[in-house]
């Protein structure tokens, strides 16, 4: 379904202020710096992005499930529910929404066994805890969370049409369906309309592959481009950070100092 | 649940059982979807969750509204607008005669809740006079979007009931996978000569092959040169050779000439011919005001 964006929900609920962001996160802010809540963030697209290869899944529910995760936590302090278990949820649910059809719990818990013991034992040294009880019932958390909002438009059928538009070769479309893709590893999903990150990502490919020719073409476009360069700057300031994280060597401190759940009362 | 007091049970949907409701505030009655989670592990029916997730996007006066979604100790309550009737006990009610007017209010309403869904790219894909709301102001409303999705149609639903035939286009019949709006727009011809005849439906199928059999003795059995494609469709399976009827007043005597022209545009075996929801709002037949006459 890719109706009106404008008319969405996506658009009406789910574009959001970044003032806003910022308060939601204040809590989990008191333990990390901000540098390092992206990095976890870049660490679960990560894990979301390997499930979701495991279980070939299109990139649509991929970033889908990306846009869920990161909806959720923009609501709610890492501590209310352990990433490692809102991942898989996520893949679950948008792999029903994106009709890509039912991806069977077991097969999902049996997935997320054997990627944490060959991609990620440098994170996680014990198996996979979680069972199908624990993810039903985090998809249900999940679903009130984003108040049932789940349809997400993504920058990539803009993107299709921008790159047309433009006349431009697939090498260009190739690039900057990676930049989109890897934009999901900011928080630019939840403040700007998807056509605006389209845009923004065909920008950044053009200068990396030194399209000057195409400066014209960006003048022309219709839209705000203050916002345009907002999100440019949010995805140049990832590949910063990117380019000197050592995420094998480090993340294993950062989890830890993820705020966790308090343990429920003991008698 | 304390916001709503459960009433009467009204029907059983694709995944779970509905019932009246009242809003403790407002006193507004509302229809309340219990959303079964049991058994298998699917967690949330994915019926339910298209449901959910396309009623969430589409707002629209002949689309059934989504009021609230209630999530309470692992039961998932869908609410909904409430409607007093569906068309089907509509007919019901009506001991044989409809007033042409009518027919012609409830189509309309009919192609404008489904130019809306068309235009958001969403089919129904199972329309039938069950799924069509009225309420007491004559309004028209689609409802059950629980089928609405990309994997088939099933034959059988959740409560091991069949689902019916009687709506389903020949090219579906035959199995064609790829489903375009075209689908809803045959459902919507067999519902329009079911309005101008009371209640009577047009092709009442026992099984795939009878319904298949009801319809080309109506409009004739197709062809590759009528239907290019058509003997390579799945589940294909050469008909005996019926020549289309020549006589639709026979057929819907109480239709005019206007609405045996929508029917006939409506009723094209080959999907891509088939009139749009958009084009037919604009058919004469709706313009036409007066209420007999050929």
């Amino acid at each position: 379904m890719a109706g009106n964006f404008w008319q969405s929900s996506h658009s009406q609920q789910w574009i959001l202020d970044k003032q806003d962001l910022l308060r939601e996160r204040q809590n989990d802010l008191l333990v990390l710096t901000e540098d390092e809540y992206q990095k976890i963030f870049i660490f679960f697209a990560n894990v979301i992005q390997v499930l979701g290869e495991q279980l070939k899944l299109r990139q649509q529910v991929i970033a889908t499930a990306t846009v869920y995760f990161k909806r959720f936590y923009a609501r709610n302090s890492l501590k209310n529910i352990d990433p490692l278990l809102l991942a898989p949820t996520c893949i679950l649910l948008a792999s029903k929404v994106e009709e890509f059809g039912v991806i069977s719990n077991s097969r999902l818990i049996s997935i997320c066994q054997t990627a944490i013991k060959s991609k990620f034992s440098y994170a996680y040294t014990q198996e996979f805890p979680y069972r199908t009880n624990h993810i039903l019932e985090c998809e249900f958390y999940l679903l009130e969370n984003l108040d049932c909002c789940l349809i997400v438009f993504q920058p990539y059928r803009p993107l299709l049409q921008l790159v047309q538009d433009m006349g431009q070769e697939d090498q260009l479309l190739t690039l900057t369906w990676r930049i989109v893709n890897d934009s999901l590893r900011t928080d630019v999903c939840l403040l700007y309309p998807p056509y605006q990150i389209a845009i923004a990502c065909l920008q950044i490919a053009c200068v990396i592959l030194q399209k000057d020719s195409t400066k014209q073409w960006f003048a022309e476009l219709n839209v705000d481009l203050d916002k345009v360069q907002e999100i440019v700057r949010a995805i140049v300031n990832l590949y910063e950070l990117w380019k000197d994280w050592k995420e094998k060597d480090e993340i294993q401190i950062l989890l830890s100092k993820i705020p966790k759940p308090k343990p429920p009362p003991q008698r | 649940m304390q916001k709503y007091d459960k009433m009467e049970k009204i029907g059983e949907g694709t995944y779970g059982t509905v019932f009246k409701g009242r809003n403790r505030d407002t006193m507004e009655i509302v229809a309340l979807k219990r959303v079964r989670l049991d058994e298998d592990d699917e967690g949330v029916p994915s019926s339910a969750l298209r449901e959910i997730c396309l009623l969430k996007e589409l707002k629209h006066k002949n689309i059934v509204r989504l009021c609230d979604v209630l999530h309470s100790d692992k039961k998932l309550t869908l609410v909904f607008e409430h409607c007093d009737q569906d068309l089907k006990k509509y007919f019901d009610s009506l001991n044989g005669e409809i007033d042409m007017a009518v027919c012609r209010s409830f189509m309309l309403q009919l192609l404008r809740g489904l130019a809306f869904c068309h235009s958001h790219n969403v089919l129904h894909r199972d329309l039938k006079p069950q799924n069509l709301l009225i309420n007491k102001n004559g309004e028209l409303k689609l409802a059950d979007f629980g089928l609405a999705r990309a994997f088939g149609i099933p034959v059988k639903c959740y409560s091991a009931e069949v689902v019916t035939l009687w709506y389903r286009p020949p090219d579906v019949l035959f199995g064609a996978k790829l489903y375009t709006t075209s689908i809803d727009m045959w459902s919507a011809g067999c519902i329009l000569a079911e309005l101008a005849d009371a209640g009577r439906p047009l092709f009442p199928g026992s099984d795939v092959l009878d319904q298949l059999l009801k319809i080309f003795r109506v409009l004739g059995t197709p062809t590759e040169e009528s239907w290019p494609g058509v003997t390579h469709l799945s589940d294909y399976v050469a008909l005996p050779s019926f020549p289309p009827i020549t006589s639709w007043s026979q057929l819907v005597p109480r239709l005019n000439a206007k609405g045996r022209d929508l029917l006939q545009k409506l009723l094209v075996c080959r999907p891509n011919q088939r009139i749009s929801a958009e084009a037919a709002m604009q058919h004469p037949f709706f313009t036409d005001t007066s209420s007999s006459g050929h």
